[in-house]
């Protein structure tokens, strides 16, 4: 030790110390010299998720779209304001032939970047088929499509194995309709697949100008644009997963547009920020209490209803959602086809009732188990739920799951756990068709998603025909009687749609979204 | 020396490896499926089969262990699965950003600390050690993520004086972005070390050499500078190492408050989704990190304290 010591005295190794801690800070420092232009209209939004995939045909997030919204053009495209509908984006004409084929013609003149070329038929054939030929997981979106076939470099015809109508709500409108450069993707990939984070080129109002993990999305006006010029000059787009952080974001200045939670907007609403605009949208989301019918301790349809009649939805959204959120009716949200103005049990329910059913059932002290993911709102839930059920003499221990775990639960494939499900809060993420919502509650998806193990015949019948359906009014009946289906089995209690309330700074912008408060970032207007 | 050195090294490997191989063991026995999380719903029973085998999820539990070690030899650290992008690389992008966090919280709590303690000591029972007893006191009681939100609230929020998430861009930005959040870390740590420094520095001042020191006229400030700081440090050098592999775990409050880029909220992020690649990575870099920080923490102490190089 003393031979490698003398040479350097304390304070020279102290101050050896001092500089290389300096260095390594310095070294650590975000460095980069991609500093965000700060000239022109410059728009700051918040997104909840950090972008994994910048690949229309293979995106994980639905707030992943917001941004290729902007950087690629599609046939159509969701019509901004407060009823779901669709308008055109590329395409000058597009209809349906027949309920398997639709016949679209693109608007001339929309570039690739790059030298890429024009947006032609290929592309759009090129850019739908390669989501079927590569199995991306998402290849779900283009239900029953089978080919493109291309007339001329404008025109193109989508041919369906079987008639599939959310195809204009689902597919053509949202991720998966997005239209990439063949050329350019065959020359970044070989074969087609996904290119990840490095688009290859862009045919959107706005190109992807930098892009750092976790620190921000920048989008700069695409300078080949030939179509409406967007209202801003940049979009920085700033990854806060948090609520609260985005909300002290917003307050701050640090943010422009952001969503906020539903616990925050009474505040935000009675005392709001400085020239700050907020709005209240309805999610597509839904979220429900489910029973398990395989389960033992479930088995009898009047324990079941006993659960349903005994839960007050409204006093759960009081306590989860600061009585912010409105109930639910089922699992298809106002607005969207198949939507009910009721549910067979009132949002309210009914303990006298519940105590009825239970007495028809025949229960004493019957002690059941709840399972929820392990954040603040479903705690919350699952412990009104355990008050309420009390009332009739239900205990209910609450199990806490980790997001990992919690998703495998009724899983058939990931062991026996299924077994001893009994009750489950859920939650799903939804697009503005009714397939979406209801897919996963047939008989096939027992076991993998659906986790209540319901089964029915006639709701398998009535799914299926409902896809092949054109007439809003006759698809609405089949869905109605699917959810009757659902909630008469008992299996479920419906809770809410949720809500996702918006906040802007109304002297900087107006802010343009779909019905559900998603930002359509290209027709945001600069003030 | 070179013994010592050659030792540390080779624990440091056994203790990555164990720590690594105890992980993968952990996070197979916990339920869960990176293929439910990543595909979600809309997955089929064979797009789940198709990526378990993509990730070796089929292969037996010692193969998987095999290769990855396997690969981390050829530093590969296999893929995230989400991104399908070099795990190496996003360790690589984050840590700078939670590194930078750490080193700028520490340093400040040392540079602020270390004086207070110093001085508290040398004013035994004044006016000036009791505020700071106090003071010193209270900022250890408080939570880092309670001192970060009042923080935001006071200078992002109120005063808009500096900014209330993010990293920043380049040096003076990220400097800026990194006042609040080294601030919320550190302030517990100014607590921490000028309660140590001090009670050390008390015991020191009371020794045979500080008073010989004393009794041949020597300025106290010298006498406190020159023959006590150096053996009054020792314990705050052994603590900051350990302080380090502390920061590494509970920056995870910091970077979700702030919004800040950093492992913490990688690792957490990565365990939810159980994103095993992006996991057994974090968890490697992390526990080297710790490693070195006690490693050079031993080192530091040996070149500041004869006694503890004769021990070597």
């Amino acid at each position: 030790m003393k031979d490698i010591v003398d040479p350097l005295s304390r304070r020279a190794f102290l101050k050896t110390g001092a500089t290389l801690a300096g260095g390594i800070v310095a070294a650590g420092m975000p460095l980069s010299q991609a500093i965000w232009a700060a000239e022109g209209k410059v728009l700051k939004a918040r997104s909840t998720i950090d972008p994994k995939t910048f690949d229309p045909g293979f995106y994980n997030y639905s707030h992943e779209v917001d941004v290729m919204d902007c950087i690629y053009s599609k046939l159509t495209r969701y019509k901004p304001g407060s009823e779901w509908g669709w308008e055109l984006e590329a395409a000058e004409k597009i209809e349906q032939v027949d309920p398997t084929h639709i016949r679209f013609r693109l608007k001339k003149g929309i570039k690739f970047t790059g030298g890429h070329g024009e947006l032609t038929a290929r592309d759009v054939k090129f850019s739908f088929e390669r989501v079927i030929k590569n199995n991306s997981p998402v290849k779900v979106d283009w239900g029953s499509l089978d080919h493109v076939d291309v007339e001329d470099d404008y025109t193109g015809v989508i041919v369906l194995k079987s008639p599939f109508v959310p195809l204009w709500m689902v597919s053509l409108p949202f991720a998966v309709g997005h239209i990439v450069s063949e050329d350019a993707v065959i020359k970044a990939t070989k074969d087609g697949g996904t290119f990840g984070t490095k688009p290859p080129a862009f045919s959107g109002p706005y190109v992807l100008a930098d892009w750092k993990p976790k620190q921000y999305v920048v989008l700069a006006r695409n300078p080949e644009w030939s179509g409406p010029k967007p209202g801003f000059d940049e979009i920085r787009i700033l990854p806060i997963e948090d609520a609260k952080a985005a909300e002290r974001a917003y307050q701050a200045g640090d943010v422009d547009f952001t969503s906020i939670s539903l616990d925050s907007l009474a505040t935000f609403k009675n005392n709001p920020p400085v020239d700050t605009k907020v709005e209240e949208y309805q999610t597509l989301n839904f979220n429900w209490l489910g029973m398990n019918l395989d389960h033992p301790k479930l088995k009898d349809v009047n324990v079941r209803k006993a659960i349903q009649w005994a839960i007050n939805v409204p006093q759960i959204l009081d306590a989860a959602y600061s009585g912010q959120a409105a109930p639910a009716t089922g699992i298809i949200p106002p607005g969207i086809v198949g939507h009910r103005d009721k549910g067979l049990v009132p949002p309210e329910g009914d303990v006298e009732k519940a105590k009825e059913f239970l007495k028809k059932a025949g229960v004493a002290d019957l002690a059941l188990a709840i399972d929820c993911t392990n954040d603040s709102t479903y705690s919350t839930i699952a412990q009104t739920v355990q008050a309420q059920l009390s009332q009739i003499g239900i205990s209910l221990e609450i199990n806490l799951q980790d997001p990992g775990s919690f998703w495998t639960l009724g899983m058939e494939s990931e062991g026996e756990r299924w077994k001893d499900l009994q009750l489950i809060l859920t939650d799903y993420g939804a697009l503005p068709d009714p397939y979406y919502m209801t897919s996963w509650f047939v008989q096939a998806q027992v076991g993998i998603w659906n986790w209540e193990r319901f089964r029915s015949e006639r709701y398998d019948q009535l799914a299926g025909e409902a896809v092949t359906i054109d007439d809003p009014n006759v698809r609405a009946k089949l869905y109605h009687e699917m959810q009757d289906l659902m909630e008469d089995s008992g299996a479920y209690r419906f809770l809410t749609h949720r809500g996702e309330p918006i906040v802007y700074r109304a002297t900087r912008m107006q802010a343009v979204t779909r019905p559900d408060g998603y930002p359509l970032y290209p027709d945001f207007m600069a003030v | 020396m070179w013994l010592y050195l050659l030792k540390r090294i080779a624990l440091a490997i056994a203790i990555i490896a164990i720590a690594v191989a105890l992980l993968f063991l952990m996070i197979r026995a916990v339920p869960g499926d990176p293929a439910a999380v990543l595909l979600g719903p809309r997955a089929t029973p064979e797009m789940n089969a198709q990526l378990h085998e993509q990730m070796g999820l089929d292969k037996p539990f010692i193969v998987q262990i095999a290769t990855f070690f396997g690969g981390l030899l050829h530093g590969d650290l296999g893929f995230d699965v989400f991104s399908q992008r070099p795990v190496a690389d996003i360790i690589f992008e984050q840590l700078p950003f939670t590194l930078e966090l750490i080193l700028v919280s520490i340093f400040w709590a040392v540079v602020t600390a270390v004086p207070l303690g110093c001085y508290s000591a040398m004013r035994r029972n004044s006016l000036v050690d009791q505020v700071a007893g106090v003071v010193t006191v209270a900022a250890i009681a408080i939570p880092s993520f309670v001192v970060a939100v009042y923080a935001l609230l006071i200078f992002a929020v109120t005063l808009r004086w500096l900014p209330a998430i993010g990293a920043g861009n380049g040096f003076w930005d990220g400097l800026i972005h990194l006042i609040l959040p080294s601030f919320a870390i550190g302030i517990g740590w100014v607590g921490y070390i000028s309660r140590l420094v001090r009670a050390s520095m008390l015991e020191i001042l009371g020794e045979n050499h500080v008073r010989m020191a004393r009794s041949f006229g020597i300025s106290e400030w010298r006498v406190v500078a020159r023959y006590a700081l150096p053996l009054a440090i020792l314990p705050t050098v052994t603590i900051l190492g350990v302080g380090i592999a502390w920061l590494l775990s509970s920056a995870v409050f910091i970077e979700v408050v702030f919004a800040r880029p950093g492992i913490g909220a990688l690792i957490v992020n990565a365990v939810n989704s159980r994103n095993y690649p992006i996991v057994m990575g974090t968890v490697l870099v992390t526990t080297f990190l710790i490693v070195a920080a006690t490693t050079i923490s031993d080192l530091v102490n040996a070149f500041l304290d004869p006694r503890t190089r004769e021990k070597l």
